[in-house]
């Protein structure tokens, strides 16, 4: 029999979505180094850039990360519309908000969101610093590429410090419904193990939030 | 008590439809919603018009044909319970009530609030049974199942098809449906001899009649009036993982 489309489209979601909730936590700790004092800030931000781009082991890690956001977005754009499909007649009234979250119900919109967001973000840093677009990224002391100073002048751009601030909002909103979801449709079925899991997911979702969404407004305000 | 129903009237599968309201002034209030549908009708026949189709036969909460979209919701405003038990306690003197049909894809209508629910019947000829000689029914104890493993399987069979998992999920998934009927199976003994195809077999048939996936909303386990759990559908997705592992 060949391979189901209903449950392999998902599986695939789940595990490159799952992928990326880790990634992200990897993220998100490196950048938590931005919230210190310029002086220790610097060093440490631009050594551990200088790390991470000299890695042959982060270079794979890398390449693996394209492919799942790629392969995450081609999935949900599939399952989306096979979905949109499959109700091709809405309710005129329907009070959805009794039995779901509004989250829940809206994947595929917080996800363009935060493709757009990527695409933006690509832009800003990875366009300049690894394809090395744009203007020259300077040498800090140490000898290392100063990306701190390209984060810190973005951040000096009030609209690019809201929009990093107001993407945060669509993120944590997805990986909410997204952690949870995806445990699900790996096949965790537990169901005292579920809830631990939706608690985690909202905590998760809080921090990752809280987390990326403050550090843009703290570099501003330095 | 006075309402209004905004009834969705729709004349064959081919007929675009619409809505139309009646007013229906002498009902009360411990009428259950589908008796003051009946009302409505015999007005309807007095007045020598088309009676409104709907669906039901035990008006007792077990058949599961009386699904109807009342209101915003799949079988009206409480959670876990079916049409034939919302009474019209549940709405206040002067109100409009929406009616319309189970929506989706897989649930074509055949008039006004009737739809073709066929689909499910046949994903369950694809597995929802055990193959096993007729006969006398065999010793009660031959085959010893543990209480908790009898009373989960119970909890799955408790479905009654009525269709409003597919109903309420924005994508009209019948997820919940097939995993309880598989669950219920897989679950005993009896089943197990036929687990990896049931499972593969029954959701190819769920993916061939239309339906769409299931993202967890949670919503079909708000309005199934059985109230099956959701973490059957995660269990279906272990059990179809398994038996793909397995490659039987
Ligand atoms: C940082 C980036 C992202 C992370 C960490 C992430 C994470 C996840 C996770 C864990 C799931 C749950 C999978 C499941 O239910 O099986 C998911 C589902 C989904 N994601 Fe993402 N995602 C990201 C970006 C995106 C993007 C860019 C899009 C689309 C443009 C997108 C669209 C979707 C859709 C449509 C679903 C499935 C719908 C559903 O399960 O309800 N995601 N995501
Ligand atoms: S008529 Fe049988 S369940 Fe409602």
């Amino acid at each position: 029999m060949t391979t189901n489309p209903l449950f392999f489209r998902k599986t695939a979601i789940a595990l490159t979505g799952l992928f990326l909730c880790l990634f992200l936590i990897v993220h998100l700790s490196a950048n938590c180094i931005l919230l210190l004092p310029k002086e220790l800030a610097i060093p440490a931000y631009n050594s551990y850039s200088t790390l991470l781009r000299e890695s042959p082991l982060i270079k794979i890690v890398a390449y693996l990360l394209y492919a799942a956001i790629l392969l995450h977005v081609f999935y949900a754009l599939l399952v989306t519309l096979r979905n949109r499909k499959a109700k091709p007649v809405r309710y005129a009234v329907n009070h959805a908000g009794e039995n779901s979250s509004w989250a829940s119900r809206n994947m595929g919109v917080l996800g363009t969101l935060i493709l757009i967001f990527i695409v933006i973000h690509l832009a800003n840093f990875w366009a300049r610093i690894k394809l090395g677009l744009g203007e020259a990224v300077p040498s800090d002391p140490n000898g290392n590429l100063d990306v701190y100073s390209v984060t810190y002048e973005l951040f000096q751009n009030a609209w690019f410090v809201a929009f990093y601030a107001l993407m945060a909002i669509p993120l944590a909103w997805h990986l909410h419904h997204g952690l949870k979801s995806g445990f699900k449709t790996l096949g965790f079925y537990h169901q005292g193990g579920l809830r631990i899991i939706a608690r985690i997911s909202l905590i998760y979702a809080w921090i990752m939030g809280l987390g990326f969404g403050i550090i843009p407004i703290v570099v501003f305000f330095k | 008590m006075q309402v209004t129903f905004k009834i969705w009237r729709q004349n064959g599968p081919k007929d675009k439809g619409k809505f139309e309201s009646y007013p229906v002034d002498d009902l009360t209030d411990d009428m259950s919603f589908l008796e003051a549908l009946d009302h409505l009708n015999e007005r309807l026949v007095v007045a020598g018009k088309q009676v409104i189709a709907f669906e039901y036969d035990c008006r007792e909460g077990i058949c599961g044909q009386c699904g109807i979209f009342i209101n915003g919701r799949a079988h009206g405003p409480h959670d876990h319970m079916t049409t034939c038990q919302l009474h019209m306690r549940s709405f206040k003197d002067g109100d409009t009530i929406v009616v319309e049909p189970w929506r989706a894809a897989s649930f074509p209508i055949i008039k006004d609030l009737v739809v073709d629910r066929s689909a499910f019947d046949r994903i369950i000829e694809k597995g929802a049974y055990i193959s096993s000689q007729t006969g006398t029914a065999p010793e009660a104890n031959a085959i010893l199942i543990p209480k908790s493993v009898a009373d989960k399987a119970m909890d799955a069979a408790a479905c009654i098809g009525c269709g409003a998992c597919v109903a309420t999920c924005k994508n009209s998934s019948a997820a919940l449906f097939t995993a309880a009927k598989i669950n219920h199976l897989n679950r005993l003994p009896q089943g197990k001899a036929e687990q990896h195809t049931r499972v593969k077999e029954m959701t190819w048939q769920m993916n061939l009649e239309g339906f769409g996936s299931c993202t967890f909303t949670g919503a079909c386990e708000v309005e199934c009036p059985e109230g099956i759990s959701i973490s059957n559908i995660a269990e279906l997705n272990a059990r179809l993982l398994k038996s793909k592992i397995s490659g039987s």
